[in-house]
C-alpha cells in the first residue's frame, strides 16, 4: 500500500493508540455477531445491532489514530 | 543424518505424493460428478431424465435442446396427420412427441441480453476502473485508503439490501427492466473490483519505465496510454474476464429488477417448464450452454484466479 | 500571410492539447478517481443514505401514495425483539458456521495434498476449482434436480452406499435435512475458494524454514502445529472472513435451492429480508432489517480489509 514513512507519534496517549483501539472495536463487532446469531437469549438479540454499529463506527473513527 | 539430507521437505516422497494425487483426483471427480451428469442430462430424453432410478446410459437425443429453444403445442393425432410432412429433422423430433413447433422460445433474447449487459458493464467498469487505479497506484490521493476501502465495501453490501432503494430508484427513473439500468448497476458492483485487482497489477509496473519517458518528452497522459497500459494489458484482461463473469451469474439483482426485456440467463433459466413441472432435458441443455463459456474462461483465468478472488492481495 | 481568425483557428487546438499535456498530476488524479467514485455514490450511496431514510418510515412500495409517516425507531425495535427474526439469524447461523467449517477442514486438507506437487498437479486443481466460478443461482436450480427423492443422482449414490430406500429421504422437503442440503451445496461449491486460497500461503512459506526446524529434528507434526500453521493463519482468517460475509448475505443459491422452506427451516437473513420487502411490500420495516446486515457486513468487511493488509505484506 502506500508508503508513508511517518515518525513515530510518541505525544499520543499509548493506551489510544490505533493498534489497540482497534483490536477492542474489533473485539466488540465479533461480540455484536455472536449475539446477533445466538440461540439462546433475545435480550441478547435485542443489542447485537447497537453493540455491532458501536463497534464499528468505533472502528471507522479509531482507524484514523497515529500509530 | 543422510536421510535428512536425501529428502528434503519442500520434496515429499514418491509415496506421499502418490496418495496425495490420488486422494485429489478422487475429491475433483466426485465434485465434477454434479455437472457431468447436468451435462449428461441435457442428452437425455424427457422420460429417461427422470427415470427411477436414474440411468446412466440412455438412448442420447437432442430434445432438451430442441425444446429450450422452440414453444410447442400438443395437438390431436387427426391434425398432425393433416399436416403437410415435418420439413426439418427438429420438427420430425418435435412431430414424433405429438406437437407442433408454435415459434421460437425466449431463451435467445435472453442469451442476447446476458451478452449485452455482461460486455456492457465490463467494459465500463474496466475503463473506470483501469484510470481510477492509475491515480491510486501512482498519485498521493488524499485519504487514498479511505477511498479504497469505500470502492471495496460498495462490493460487500448484500445485494437484497441494496436492491430495496434500487428497486424505488429504478421505478421513478424508468429503468426498470431495461438494459441500460442493468449495465449501470453491474458497472457499479463491477468498479470496485477492478479498481483493486487493477492496482494491484498496475503497482507491479515499476514506475521507472514512465519517468523514463516523460523524460523522453511524453506528458504524463501519454506516458499513461502509450507506457503504462501496454504493459498492463495483461491485467485488464484478468479483470475483465472477472467482471464478465460476475455479470454474467449475477441472479439477486436480476430477478428483482427485471422481468422481461433486459431479463438474463440466471433468472430465466428455473423458470423453462415443460407439461407438469420443469423440463429438466432442457433446463440441463441451458444450463449446459450457460457454463460453458464460464468453463473456458476459467482455463484462461487459472493463473490470475487467486489474484481476482482476493482483490489483488494474494499474487502467488 | 493568413489571417487572424485562421491563425487562432489554428492555435485552438494546439491550447487544449497543451492544457492536457500540463494538466498537474494532482488533477490528473481527480479526474481519473471521480468518474468511478461518482459512480458508486449514485448507486450504491445514494441508495443506502435513501434505505436509511425509509427505515425510519412505514412506506410501503406497492402503495406509493399512502401518507408517509416517520415512525422514528418502530422498525429497529420490531425487528430486534421478533423471534422469527431472531430464528432467520439463527438459520444463518447454522449455514455459516457449519459451511465455513466444513470448506476449511476439505479445503486445507486438499491443498496440503496438492502442495505434494504430484503429477498433473496443475489439471486436477483446474477441475476443482471449477464450481466456484459457476453461478449461485444455476447451482441452486439444478442442485433441485440431483436431489430429488427419487429421480435424483444424490440420492440414488446414497442409497448405493448405505443400503437405505433413495425414497426413504429427501435432503429439499425434510425440515431435518434441508438446512444440511443449503450447507452441503455451499461446501461443494466454495471448497476450493478456501482451497485456493490456503494453498497460497502454504507455498507463501519459506523452505529454509522447514530445513531448520529439520536440522533441529522437529517432528513432522511439531512443524505442522509451529510452522504451516501460524504461517498460513492470515491466509485462512482472510478465507474465512470472505466466506463468512458471503454466506452471511447468501440469497441467489438458497432462493433457488430451497427459497426458506420447508416452511421457514431455511430461511436465512437474505430470504427473510425479500419477503419481507418484495413479497408482503414492509418497505420501510425491512429498510431497517436491510441496515442491520448492512451494518453487520460493513463491520466484518472493516476487519477483512485489516487482515487482507496483512496478507499483503508477506
Amino acid at each position: 500500500m502506500n508508503e508513508r514513512i511517518e515518525p513515530r507519534a510518541s505525544r499520543f496517549p499509548r493506551l489510544l493508540r490505533r493498534g489497540p483501539c482497534e483490536a477492542v472495536t474489533m473485539l466488540l463487532i465479533g461480540l455484536g455477531v455472536v449475539m446477533l446469531m445466538q440461540p439462546f437469549s433475545l435480550n441478547l438479540f435485542s443489542y447485537s445491532f447497537v453493540t455491532i454499529l458501536a463497534g464499528t463506527l468505533g472502528f471507522v473513527i479509531v482507524s484514523h489514530f497515529p500509530d | 543424518m543422510s536421510t535428512v539430507a536425501a529428502h528434503s521437505v519442500a520434496e515429499p516422497s514418491q509415496l506421499a505424493k502418490t496418495i496425495g494425487g490420488m486422494l485429489v483426483a478422487t475429491y475433483a471427480i466426485i465434485a465434477i460428478l454434479p455437472l457431468l451428469w447436468i451435462f449428461l442430462t441435457s442428452f437425455k430424453t424427457p422420460t429417461d431424465s427422470i427415470s427411477y432410478p436414474p440411468k446412466i446410459i440412455s438412448e442420447s437425443s437432442v430434445e432438451g435442446y430442441v425444446n429450450l429453444f422452440t414453444t410447442r403445442t400438443r395437438q390431436t393425432p387427426e391434425f398432425l396427420a393433416s399436416l403437410p410432412p415435418p420439413q426439418t429433422w427438429y420438427e420430425r423430433l418435435v412431430r414424433s412427441r405429438n406437437m407442433v413447433i408454435a415459434g421460437p422460445s425466449k431463451v435467445v433474447p435472453r442469451f442476447i441480453n446476458s451478452i449485452v449487459i455482461g460486455f456492457g458493464s465490463t467494459f465500463l467498469a474496466v475503463c473506470l476502473g483501469t484510470i481510477a487505479a492509475y491515480a491510486f497506484s501512482r498519485f498521493r490521493v488524499p485519504l487514498a485508503d479511505d477511498l479504497l476501502f469505500f470502492i471495496l465495501s460498495t462490493r460487500m453490501m448484500p445485494p437484497i439490501a441494496v436492491a430495496i432503494p434500487i428497486y424505488l430508484m429504478f421505478r421513478n427513473l424508468g429503468l426498470t427492466d431495461t438494459k441500460l439500468g442493468m449495465i449501470l448497476l453491474y458497472t457499479a458492483v463491477n468498479v470496485s473490483l477492478a479498481v483493486w485487482l487493477l492496482k494491484g497489477f498496475i503497482d507491479e509496473i515499476p514506475r521507472e519505465y514512465e519517468e523514463a519517458a516523460m523524460v523522453d518528452g511524453y506528458s504524463r497522459l501519454q506516458a499513461f496510454f502509450k507506457v503504462v497500459l501496454p504493459q498492463a494489458i495483461t491485467g485488464i484482461a484478468a479483470t475483465a474476464i472477472f467482471c464478465l463473469i460476475f455479470a454474467w451469474n449475477e441472479y439477486a439483482f436480476a430477478v428483482l429488477l427485471t422481468s422481461g426485456d433486459a431479463q438474463t440467463m440466471p433468472p430465466f433459466i428455473p423458470f423453462i417448464i415443460g407439461e407438469g413441472g420443469q423440463d429438466w432435458p432442457a433446463v440441463a441443455a441451458a444450463t449446459t450452454l450457460f457454463f460453458l463459456p464460464i468453463l473456458l474462461f476459467t482455463v484462461l483465468l487459472r493463473r490470475h484466479l487467486l489474484r481476482g478472488i482476493t482483490f489483488g492481495a494474494v499474487r502467488k | 500571410m493568413s489571417t487572424l481568425a485562421e491563425r487562432a483557428d489554428a492555435r485552438a487546438p494546439r491550447r487544449l492539447a497543451f492544457r492536457l499535456s500540463t494538466m498537474s498530476d494532482r488533477a490528473i488524479a481527480w479526474l481519473f478517481i471521480t468518474p468511478s467514485v461518482l459512480l458508486l455514490l449514485a448507486i450504491n450511496i445514494f441508495p443506502l443514505l435513501w434505505t436509511i431514510q425509509l427505515s425510519f418510515t412505514n412506506y410501503r412500495a406497492n402503495r406509493p401514495n399512502a401518507p408517509l409517516r416517520y415512525v422514528g425507531l418502530d422498525n429497529y425495535r420490531d425487528i430486534l425483539s421478533d423471534p422469527d427474526v431472531w430464528h432467520a439469524m439463527q438459520a444463518t447461523a447454522h449455514f455459516v458456521l457449519w459451511s465455513i467449517g466444513l470448506e476449511m477442514l476439505i479445503g486445507f486438507g486438499l491443498a496440503l495434498l496438492i502442495n505434494r506437487r504430484f503429477r498433473a498437479h496443475s489439471f486436477w486443481t483446474t477441475m476443482i476449482l471449477l464450481p466456484m466460478m459457476l453461478s449461485p443461482a444455476v447451482v441452486g436450480n439444478f442442485w433441485t434436480f440431483l436431489l430429488q427423492p427419487q429421480i435424483g443422482l444424490f440420492n440414488s449414490v446414497v442409497a448405493f452406499f448405505t443400503g437405505a430406500d433413495p425414497s426413504s429421504f429427501q435432503m429439499i422437503g425434510d425440515v431435518a435435512l434441508a438446512p444440511w442440503a443449503i450447507v452441503m451445496v455451499d461446501v461443494w461449491m466454495w471448497t476450493p475458494y478456501v482451497m485456493l486460497i490456503c494453498l497460497a500461503g502454504l507455498r507463501s512459506i519459506p523452505d529454509y524454514i522447514y530445513e531448520a526446524a529439520e536440522v533441529d529434528r522437529a517432528s513432522r507434526w511439531r512443524q505442522f502445529w509451529s510452522i504451516t500453521l501460524p504461517m498460513v493463519m492470515p491466509f485462512l482468517m482472510l478465507a474465512i472472513l470472505f466466506r463468512a460475509i458471503e454466506n452471511f448475505k447468501m440469497f441467489d443459491m438458497v432462493n433457488l435451492l430451497t427459497s426458506g422452506g420447508p416452511g421457514s427451516t431455511t430461511e436465512v437473513a437474505s430470504i427473510t429480508l425479500k419477503r419481507e420487502a418484495f413479497e408482503k411490500w414492509r418497505t420501510g420495516y425491512s429498510s431497517a432489517l436491510a441496515i442491520i446486515l448492512f451494518v453487520t457486513v460493513f463491520g466484518a468487511a472493516n476487519i477483512y480489509v485489516r487482515v487482507l493488509d496483512r496478507v499483503k505484506q508477506r
